[in-house]
């Protein structure tokens, strides 16, 4: 599932105060599984690339330490108001098997250390950081322009198909390995009409930023691969490495081994990696895949003409008019989820926030919170010059008009009508209201509503009643 | 139309015939029918002025989409396909408003207009390096319709662009700087061209100038006088003079130069136009590097573009046949501009009045007159500047230029008196020229030439006059003025007007309002009869100056209580609103706002239109209040009791106070009822507190608050009358809860029972105290409905004691058990107002008054 915490943007992906959300998918993962990914280097380098700045400090601290270190050597470098962050820290390191838990001395997993020491100086032949292909005389490789014009299309492909689901258009299917994980992840959902439908879930993933998208889609594909049985280590370990490889370069499939030849289908119907043609023994890595672990935009974003997704393009005003400087259909598109959208111009789209547009978005499940993200994290850099960055008005609007959602309160229960008379009416009501039960009453209708767990003792009361009247 | 539409047809290509076989034609055809004349508000405007712009840009874009069609598929990249499909999908949310068919030009970066070719409006980057000059050039060109901080949206009308050609802008200039402006290649919208060249066709061609004291019919374009000429009406009126020589050119009309503004100075700006020399002072004292940028991407010089060197034609034509030369001209859709030649008029005696040495007039001031007086004439119309941001000194300067006899309309006695006293103040006419004309006072100016200060109400009376006011009109009808100044033209009736313009005989009028909007269709009246709208300054841009005060708007979102909302439900939509305006969580609110502003020292003022929450929550609050029930000299004695006692902090004002009531001290406003879903009278409203720029404070200096109870049709017209404000860039902070309200000590309505009883009294209130402003009724002299009025037309309230004996017999009826209780509880409530009443009445009381009021009170209370 895509994490439903509100989605905190930053430009420097290392820096994010929440952890990246495919660590506790490793920490939950048995410590043989992880010491055999850590055999990799390539891995290593990936995993130590998505941890914190200070978990990060403490591993290279530790890195090139022959011996284990005393706990109490490296606690006395901790002030004291760093001494939480440093033990969570230390727990989270724990859990990856990265440091082994111990109470008196720090050393890092010896496959951990190993691995990562190669990956930092190079040397042995293990391959895992890709093996390039030789060059092919006869054909030319591909360049990165059309590397990342691959990339976008079929990255774009896959979003626009959940964005225009069910508003009775017909976009480019992606393939059926995506539309399986999409289904599966439950961001689509078959509707009763048996067509792929988005669900609130999906809304609320087309507002994450790309480089989350992603990962979300590759944690999905990561369940999915322990159903399938497949070897998480290999599965993994093939992520990783194409996290480290060269952008425009090739590579050979030679080394791979079964389980990762496998995945390259389902690698490229994301757009992760390009091959000429599927039997191809070479494949190249695009943009998306190369800047996993990286703080890189995952997408470009100027390119030309046919410009990509841009980064900072929103300008909000106080009169709930929305400015997007884009021509990009997509980011047009997820606009549209929770913006009444007006005139389109080549390189900007004109809209506004209303309460309707806002009303459909919190149907979809979309929440204030999130809009309000989406529209920080892509803001004008002329919006940046604001303090706070969007006018404070419109963003309590928008949370009122959630807030107004929540107004009624629904509970469960049964209504109890036809009463003979009023005497019986009243004398049930007084036994439920006993029992404090009692929700709503009228009098005049003789009926009342009562919680569910009062029903089998009402139901029983009534039953005996009519009996003893009965008899 | 049909030229338009034939063009487009014939521009079309055979292959987008081919893809979209014949319905289309159809549907072209009925669009005519179907589809109203866009834009709405050109009721006035002649048929052919307007545009069927969908139809040509569907053919634009369908003509765009069917090539890209054509295209072999096979050419383009994978990519490109993929891009241009998911376009496709897209494209459907904008209807017909999708123009990324449009291609952008190479430096779009640095040109800062959009431009829609459907509807005429306009899209500006704010924050681009040139957007001054084109917000300049766009005010004058186009109605702004939101102008917030970094985006500002305007649109092209006739009425806009009939303004524009009356300030001396001509039509190939207007394109021309669009075009430059525009991010998009040109073809910039044909349609929109083809709209600026029709309104512009006939507009502002021809100007009925008084010179030597004969009218004139001029043009720069000689064809358009010989077709006027074709016309039998004008043909008989016009004047031949006999001729000495038979050459051709003479025969037709004469020709003179055309007017330039030359050496005519605006008072008050000699010392800036010796270094800003003779060009528009705003755009040359700029930024150099600015302007010079401006005209590097523009390529017009925006002086050049105000004047026009052509020579000008003109025939004469009788005096007496004016009026039906003016209506036979507007009905050939040839309508007239008004231009007074001041400084050639030598028949009417100059008046020597001269702003004082000391004034000053503010940038924006000099702006909007050098509209006006842009060709060296006095131009009629409209200039839209907001409350408080020295209106007055506008209309007083114009007056100093033109320096010819003049009458200023205003709407009330007193606002009468306050244009005198600022006459005095700002320039040096002496007291001998400035005369007033009221119900009170009747005076003549001595001399040749002098000031007549008036209201609209007196002028334009038809019904019996005192023998000294009729005395008086025939004075006012029996001359010529140079210049009649309307102040706050938005409030008076269209018949009024039309009343004033008629009887009175003047070269120049000159409109000052705050608010150019209305809810009814007046404003194409105010155009008709005044002239086009010469300026409208920006609020975001003057308060960020510090011109007018920086205001923080807040709605306040108080709940009902229960027992109010129970009520609210089973109402009529009358008493709906008294139990919205009532809700006792209201009360408290206004109760905490008024606490914690006086407790800042700021002076605050009520508004509220419904007159008997109005006076409950004044009583209640022991506040002084003034509704059209409470006297002249009493609210005169609150007002400047408010103005000058430290000790009364808090007024409560009725509709009365929505306009022309100058409270400078005023640095707080709370709305507590208002007429449903006006948008001018909030923008009114605020106007009240603008003024408070002189308390600088950090961030804001003035705070308008709006309470509004949550889930009732208020929080609908609130949203509504907020449209105005929010447009001008003001944002409405919405507060759901005031911090510290229960803690408040002797917080009003804090129990069930208070709220109860509270909620009695308005169950029982007549049906008829419902209604909004219903203290306000016509009178001679004055207009109706402004706080100065000599008279409401007498108190049409009753007094609280006759209240309580008429809710007696109406609960006299007995509903069952609780007719005891509900009858004491209300006289416990009705004799503690009656109490009250007598505490802010007695401070008003002079001294002697005081000492007998108090003796009554305690009095009342011992009994």
């Amino acid at each position: 599932m895509p994490s439903t915490q509100p989605y905190i943007y930053s430009e420097n992906g290392d820096s994010t105060p929440t952890p990246h959300a495919l660590l506790p998918f490793l920490q939950s993962q048995s410590q043989n599984t992880l010491t055999r990914l850590y055999q990799r280097p390539s891995s290593c380098l990936s995993i130590f690339r998505l941890l914190a700045p200070l978990e990060r400090q403490i591993i290279m601290n530790l890195l090139w330490l022959e011996s284990a270190i005393a706990a109490s050597t490296m606690a006395a470098w901790v002030i004291r108001e760093g001494k939480k962050l440093y033990e969570d820290a230390l727990a989270t390191l724990g859990r990856l098997n990265i440091i082994p838990q111990s109470s008196t001395k720090l050393a890092l997993n010896g496959t951990f250390k190993s691995g990562l020491r190669q990956a930092m100086t190079g040397g042995g032949s293990s391959g895992s950081f890709g093996v390039p292909a030789d060059k092919d005389d006869k054909r030319q490789g591909i360049d990165i322009e059309a590397l990342d014009g691959y990339a976008l299309e079929r990255w774009e492909t896959i979003l626009h198909y959940m964005v225009s689901s069910g508003t009775g258009q017909s976009p480019t299917r992606p393939s059926q390995g995506v539309l399986f994980l999409l289904q599966r992840s439950g961001l689509m959902a078959l509707s009763h009409s048996s067509l792929l439908q988005i669900t609130s879930a999906g809304f609320q993933f087309l507002l994450h930023s790309p480089h989350d998208q992603l990962w979300d889609l590759l944690l999905q594909y990561l369940h999915l691969a322990e159903e399938r049985q497949m070897d998480l280590v290999e599965v993994l370990g093939f992520i990783f490495m194409l996290s480290t490889m060269e952008l425009g370069r090739e590579y050979s499939t030679e080394n791979l081994s079964g389980t990762q030849k496998a995945m390259l289908e389902d690698l490229r119907d994301y757009g992760l990696i390009w091959q000429r043609k599927p039997s191809s023994r070479r494949f190249s890595p695009t943009r998306l895949s190369t800047t996993l672990t990286s703080s890189a935009p995952p997408l470009p974003t100027a390119r030309g003409t046919s410009s990509g997704p841009q980064e900072g393009f929103i300008i909000l005003e106080t009169n709930y008019r929305v400015y997007a400087y884009t021509d990009n259909p997509l980011q047009t598109a997820v606009l549209n989820l929770f913006v009444s959208l007006k005139y389109r111009f080549p390189n900007l789209v004109v809209g506004s926030i209303t309460r309707d547009s806002v009303k459909k978005a919190l149907m979809n499940g979309i929440s204030a919170d999130q809009i309000i993200s989406y529209l920080t994290a892509h803001a004008h850099p002329q919006m940046r010059k604001n303090n706070p960055l969007l006018p404070v008005t419109v963003q309590d609007q928008i949370r009122l008009w959630e807030l107004e959602r929540n107004r009624l309160k629904s509970r469960e229960g049964y209504l109890y009508t036809a009463f003979a008379s009023q005497a019986d009416y009243e004398f049930v009501l007084n036994y439920a209201k006993e029992l404090d039960v009692v929700v709503w009453e009228n009098s005049v209708k003789r009926c009342f509503f009562g919680t569910l767990e009062g029903h089998s003792n009402i139901k029983g009361f009534i039953e005996r009643r009519t009996l003893a009247a009965g008899s | 139309m049909i030229s338009t539409k034939r063009s487009a047809e014939v521009g079309t290509p055979q292959p987008a015939k081919r893809l979209k076989p014949s319905d289309d034609d159809i549907e072209l055809a009925n669009e005519d029918d179907v589809i109203p004349p866009s834009p709405p508000d050109t009721s006035l405007v002649p048929k052919s002025a307007t545009i069927n712009f969908s139809a040509l840009t569907r053919k634009l874009a369908l003509n765009k989409r069917s090539t890209d069609d054509d295209t072999p598929v096979s050419g383009l990249s994978s990519f490109e396909v993929h891009r241009r499909q998911q376009d496709k999908l897209i494209s459907h949310i904008f209807m017909d408003q999708d123009f990324s068919w449009l291609h952008l030009k190479l430096d779009h970066q640095s040109r800062p207009l959009w431009i829609s070719p459907e509807d005429g409006h306009i899209i500006l980057e704010a924050f681009s390096p040139i957007a001054e000059q084109a917000q300049d050039f766009l005010t004058a060109i186009s109605e702004p319709v939101s102008r917030p901080a970094m985006i500002h949206e305007y649109k092209l009308t006739s009425y806009s662009l009939y303004a524009a050609v009356s300030v001396g802008l001509q039509t190939d200039d207007i394109i021309e700087v669009l075009n430059r402006l525009s991010k998009v290649r040109v073809p910039v919208p044909d349609s929109i061209i083809a709209f600026i060249r029709s309104c512009t066709l006939s507009y502002g061609k021809v100007k009925l100038v008084l010179k030597h004291n004969k009218y004139f019919v001029e043009s720069n374009h000689p064809e358009t006088l010989q077709l006027l000429l074709k016309d039998r009406v004008i043909r008989e009126a016009r004047i031949v003079t006999a001729q000495t020589d038979n050459s051709i050119k003479a025969a037709t009309f004469t020709t003179s130069k055309a007017p330039t503004r030359g050496n005519l100075v605006i008072p008050g700006t000699e010392k800036k136009k010796d270094e800003a020399g003779d060009g528009t002072p705003g755009q040359s004292k700029g930024n150099p590097s600015d302007a010079d940028l401006f005209t590097s991407v523009v390529g017009v010089d925006a002086d050049e573009i105000e004047e026009d060197d052509d020579s000008v034609h003109a025939f004469e034509i009788d005096d007496k046949k004016i009026d039906e030369i003016k209506k036979r001209c507007n009905e050939l859709e040839y309508p007239m501009l008004e231009e007074y030649d001041f400084r050639n008029d030598t028949l009417n005696a100059n008046l020597d009045i001269d702003l004082k040495p000391a004034t000053v007039i503010r940038p924006y001031q000099e702006t909007s007159l050098s509209k006006m007086f842009g060709n060296g004439r006095a131009r009629s119309g409209i200039i839209v500047l907001p409350c408080g941001a020295g209106k007055t000194l506008v209309g007083i300067t114009a007056a100093c230029t033109i320096k010819k006899s003049c009458l200023v309309l205003c709407t009330s006695s007193v606002s009468v008196m306050q244009w005198k006293q600022q006459f005095m103040q700002w320039s040096n006419v002496t007291d001998r020229q400035i005369a007033v004309f009221t119900a009170d006072q009747k005076e003549k100016f001595s001399g040749e030439s002098g000031i007549v200060v008036s209201t609209y109400s007196m002028v334009a009376n038809t019904h019996n006059r005192s023998h000294s006011a009729q005395k008086m009109m025939d004075f006012l009808t029996s001359r010529e003025w140079g210049f009649i100044l309307l102040d706050e033209v938005h409030v008076v009736p269209a018949v009024m007007f039309r009343r004033v313009v008629t009887t009175i005989k003047a070269h120049s009028k000159l409109g000052l309002t705050a608010t150019l909007v209305r809810e009814d269709d007046k404003i194409a009246d105010l155009n008709y009869m005044i002239g086009p709208k010469l300026y409208e300054a920006n609020w975001m841009d003057l308060a960020a100056k510090g011109h007018i005060a920086n205001v923080q708007c807040a709605e306040v979102w108080c709940p009902m209580t229960p027992e109010f909302y129970h009520e609210y439900l089973k109402e009529q939509s009358r008493k709906r609103m008294l139990l919205y305006c009532m809700n006792p969580n209201k009360f408290q609110s206004c109760q905490f706002l008024i606490k914690y502003h006086e407790d800042r020292g700021d002076k605050i003022i009520v508004f509220s239109d419904n007159v008997f929450a109005l006076e409950a929550y004044a009583r209640h609050l022991k506040k002084l209040f003034i509704h059209g029930g409470v006297g002249q000299l009493e609210r005169m004695a609150i007002l400047s009791k408010f103005q000058h006692d430290p000790n009364v902090n808090t007024i409560f004002l009725s509709k009365v106070g929505d306009t022309s009531i100058d409270l400078p001290e005023a640095t707080c406003l709370i709305q507590i009822s208002s007429h449903f879903g006006s948008r001018r009278q909030e923008a009114q409203r605020l106007g009240r507190i603008l003024r408070a720029k002189r308390r600088n404070d950090e961030g804001f200096n003035a705070f308008f608050y709006s309470l509004v109870s949550k889930d009732t049709q208020e929080m609908f017209y609130s949203t509504k009358r907020q449209q105005f404000l929010i447009d001008q860039g003001y944002a409405f902070k919405v507060i759901t809860h005031l911090d510290g309200m229960e803690n408040l000590p002797d917080l009003v309505y804090r129990t069930r029972d208070e709220q109860i009883e509270l909620l009695q009294s308005v169950l029982i209130a007549n049906d008829n105290e419902a209604e909004l402003g219903s203290d306000i009724r016509h009178v001679d002299g004055d207009l109706a409905g402004t706080v100065t009025s000599k008279d409401f037309g007498g108190p049409t309230k009753f007094p609280p004691t006759q209240r309580t004996t008429g809710s007696l017999s109406a609960l006299s009826g007995g509903h069952h058990m609780s007719y005891i209780e509900q009858n004491k509880s209300a006289n416990k409530g009705i004799s503690r107002a009656g109490a009250s009443t007598a505490a802010p009445r007695h401070k008003l009381f002079a001294k002697r008054d005081k000492d007998k009021a108090s003796a009554r009170k305690e009095a009342r209370m011992a009994g």
